[in-house]
């Protein structure tokens, strides 16, 4: 069916691998970066409250300086973290959708030499057959 | 209350009913049942999991337990909303990509087993059947409150009706249920504050209150009738009042069965509590000596002062320069109600000071406040990325990128409601303290509102929080009955039992597995009448963290998990977290009689801060042990949960 059209399929269990490897590292290092910053605001803050309490407890607006930004704050910095992260996301799926590009194959270029390509149905069988289970 | 809350309460159902009937006209196929049909936009879907996701706990639990303790629950609505970020970074996208319907698909899709689908659908079973627990006790003690129909009325109604819907309609018939109910919920949450706020002054104006007098507990502003819990309601049958502060007269109409009259301080040898110079000639003294099982005479009183504190000479025992003062603790034997003078302090009510800033009453339980509150975050984080019933409504998105939208669009709905949870605590504090002596700060978004001057605007008000109550019970009910009967019918019945059955006797599984659920947590809700609705929905967490969350994030982006080291994990962390807070409450009721370090209690009440890093070591170590065992084409599933959908390597299990 879609392995006509994308003849990903055929890729060789190395090739595979190499491409998973690199389309997850980058989407990876994203992940962990914008984790960071989260995990940083979320474990930080007990930290503050406790060694820090007069800024804590400062009060501001009403509010305590704590209270101020968990209550209220919070909310909307996870909201820009996860706009940020959409935004480099697609950015990173959009450079990765041409997995020859990934792998630094030109496109129109044989993926494997000839006769070897005969693997090909045999592999799509065995796909078919696992579905079925 | 009255015939208008009532009212509310019969509109949002008959709407609910309705818009069931109404969407399930579309819904036909196996698909439809299951996911939607894969086919609900980013804003309608992201309305239905905010819609689905704000249970019980949410939308009542969380502004009474504000109310109760303070800064420290504020961690409760934060966790909650953000917990969506972990699940967006690390989970969204892999987990549609892979094109499974269920977690259990995950399971065995990943990892090439069966047996492993039968564990995680166990699992789905269990944290289901742990979550329907609050909502159905939910639905009851609302009516309960609203109404005085018997407990079990409410779980009545809001058990049968959803069920009756998601047997008609599956998972399409509710989808736009929940989204309307979120709307429902948010307007429900956000325009009484609105008027309260008018009325009562604002949110800083009611926090300010707390940071001018930090040594103060809540008065009561005129005479108020306080009703007690007995001892099958235990410990809720127990009243602490403030040591520092103003006492009066609890004048008992029906007279009282005390069980325990004490002070609140353990005294050391030799020291003895004697009256201030104000409370001569009071019984309490002559109760105090009898201290158990004292009887109260119709029209009995008791004074609620703090005692002074003397030792074996006769002189006052100081601490830190002032002389000390005794709270006056009660436990009662049987339900009773007394009437507390204007202006005496409210019992269980926190300081001040306690309650505005960190470390109050909630983490600074057993005296390790930091740890307390790391573990909270950690399983208010992890587990909101481990709900299976969220989880199954990722499946409705069209592709991996339209489910990473509507993660952070249920990020901003869910933030929208939240912010306005504290507000209600903080009105409730400085407008309603007697919810403090109940032990019914659970109920402040009912009751608060009948304080407004106007009865017909409490009414109304107070109708418009019941039905967005009642929205939350019937939208998470539905959620879960959907992801149980889906993952009987679909994985059990499905894949396990016949797997050769065809789709519409699959269909017909799933509609009796539905009322047969329904029928079940029916049951349990009605069994759970005096566990605490917060603690039934902190199990679920603490199982889904320990369990789902480290399945789902190493199973997406390590290669070398195996099934062995994932299943192992996720049973040790699920069942140890799970057996450490049922021991938990064990304790708290009395039941086990146990002594234990106040470090280990409060690492069993909160487990996920050692269950979520040990189911993940157990499935690293266990990989690594049976690392033969890792399937022969990982690189091609890894591809498959991180390749964007436009590479051709995803793949539906089932075709549309």
């Amino acid at each position: 069916m879609r392995d006509e059209k994308h003849p990903i399929h055929a890729l060789s269990e190395e090739e595979h691998a190499r491409l998973a490897h690199l389309v997850m590292r980058r989407q990876a290092a994203l992940s962990l970066r914008v984790a960071a910053v989260f995990l940083l605001m979320v474990l930080g803050l007990p930290l503050v409250n406790y060694y820090l309490p007069a800024l804590a407890n400062r009060p501001v607006l009403g509010f305590t300086v704590s209270w101020l930004f968990l209550g209220v704050l919070f909310f909307p910095i996870t909201w820009a973290l996860s706009a940020y992260f959409i935004r480099q996301t697609d950015r990173i799926e959009a450079e990765c959708a041409d997995w020859r590009a990934v792998l630094g194959i030109e496109a129109g270029e044989p993926l494997e030499p000839e006769g070897v390509g005969e693997v090909k149905p045999a592999f799509i069988e065995t796909d078919a057959e696992k579905e079925q289970e | 209350m009255g015939l208008i809350p009532l009212l509310f309460v019969v509109l949002i159902t008959v709407i609910t009913i309705g818009l069931g009937i109404w969407a399930t006209r579309a819904s036909r196929t196996a698909s439809d049942f299951f996911v939607a049909g894969r086919s609900v936009n980013v804003f309608w879907n992201a309305s239905a999991i905010s819609g689905e996701y704000l249970s019980a706990a949410s939308f009542m639990g969380i502004a009474g337990m504000l109310m109760k303790n303070g800064y420290d629950a504020l961690w409760y609505p934060v966790g909650y909303a953000t917990g969506y970020l972990f699940l967006l970074l690390f989970i969204a996208g892999p987990l549609r990509r892979f094109g499974a319907y269920t977690i259990p698909d995950f399971a065995e899709g990943r990892f090439d087993s069966p047996l492993f689908r039968k564990i995680a659908v166990t699992f789905v079973l269990f944290i289901g059947l742990f979550y329907t627990m609050p909502q159905m006790k939910g639905a009851g003690v609302t009516m309960v409150s609203i109404l005085q129909w018997p407990y079990w009325a409410g779980i009545l109604v809001v058990g049968s009706v959803i069920t009756f819907n998601v047997a008609l309609g599956g998972m399409k018939g509710i989808t736009i249920v929940q989204a309307f109910q979120y709307w429902a919920k948010l307007f429900a949450i956000a325009a009484p504050v609105f008027v309260l706020m008018a009325v009562f002054g604002g949110y800083h104006t009611n926090l300010e209150a707390n940071l001018r007098q930090p040594a103060q507990t809540p008065k009561l502003s005129e005479r108020v009738l306080l009703k007690f819990k007995g001892q099958r309601d235990a410990p809720a049958n127990v009243i602490t009042f403030p040591a520092d502060e103003a006492g009066g007269s609890l004048i008992f109409p029906q007279g009282a069965q005390v069980a325990r009259l004490s002070s609140a301080r353990t005294l050391k040898p030799g020291e003895r509590l004697i009256p201030l110079a104000s409370q001569h000639g009071d019984p309490t003294f002559e109760y105090l000596q009898m201290e158990r099982n004292i009887t109260l005479p119709r029209g009995g009183y008791i004074t609620t002062y703090p005692m002074q504190v003397i030792d074996a000479r006769g002189q006052p025992v100081m601490e830190n320069g002032k002389p000390v003062r005794a709270p006056l603790r009660i436990e009662f034997a049987e339900p009773t109600e007394g009437y507390l003078a204007a202006g005496a302090a409210v019992p269980n009510a926190p300081s001040n000071q306690r309650w505005i800033e960190p470390f109050g009453t909630l983490s600074g339980k057993y005296g390790y406040p930091l740890l307390y509150t790391y573990s909270l975050i950690i399983a208010l984080v992890c587990g909101t990325a481990g709900l299976p019933h969220i989880l199954v409504r990722f499946y409705t998105n069209p592709d991996g990128r339209s489910a990473k939208r509507t993660t952070m669009l249920v990020m901003v709905m869910l933030g929208c409601f939240y912010v306005f949870t504290p507000v209600w605590g903080a009105l409730g504090r400085s407008v309603m303290p007697q919810l403090y002596a109940n032990h019914a700060t659970d109920t402040v978004v009912i009751r608060l509102p009948m304080m407004l001057g106007s009865p017909l605007l409490g009414q109304i008000l107070s109708g418009i929080t019941s039905a967005g109550a009642f929205a939350a019970f019937m939208s998470t009910f539905s959620g879960l009955l959907v992801s149980m009967s889906g993952a009987m019918a679909h994985d059990i019945y499905g894949k396990i039992l016949r797997p050769a059955s065809s789709p519409e006797e699959r269909l017909r599984a799933f509609k009796v597995s539905a009322i047969g659920f329904g029928a079940a947590a029916m049951l349990l809700g009605y069994l759970v009448e005096t566990f605490d609705i917060n603690m039934m929905v902190g199990w679920a967490f603490a199982i889904a963290a320990a369990s789902y969350f480290p399945l789902l994030l190493i199973g997406s982006w390590w290669r070398g998990l195996t099934k062995y080291g994932a299943a192992i994990g996720m049973l040790s962390g699920g069942l140890l977290s799970l057996a450490a807070i049922v021991t938990s409450m064990l304790l708290d009721k009395k039941i086990l009689a146990w002594h234990i370090s106040p470090l280990v209690r409060s690492l069993m009440e909160q487990p996920a801060i050692w269950g979520v890093p040990l189911a993940i070591l157990v499935m690293i170590v266990v990989s690594k042990l049976t690392a033969l065992h890792i399937p022969q084409d990982v690189h091609r599933k890894m591809l498959r949960l991180h390749a964007p959908e436009e590479m051709g390597v995803s793949k539906d299990y089932i075709d549309r």
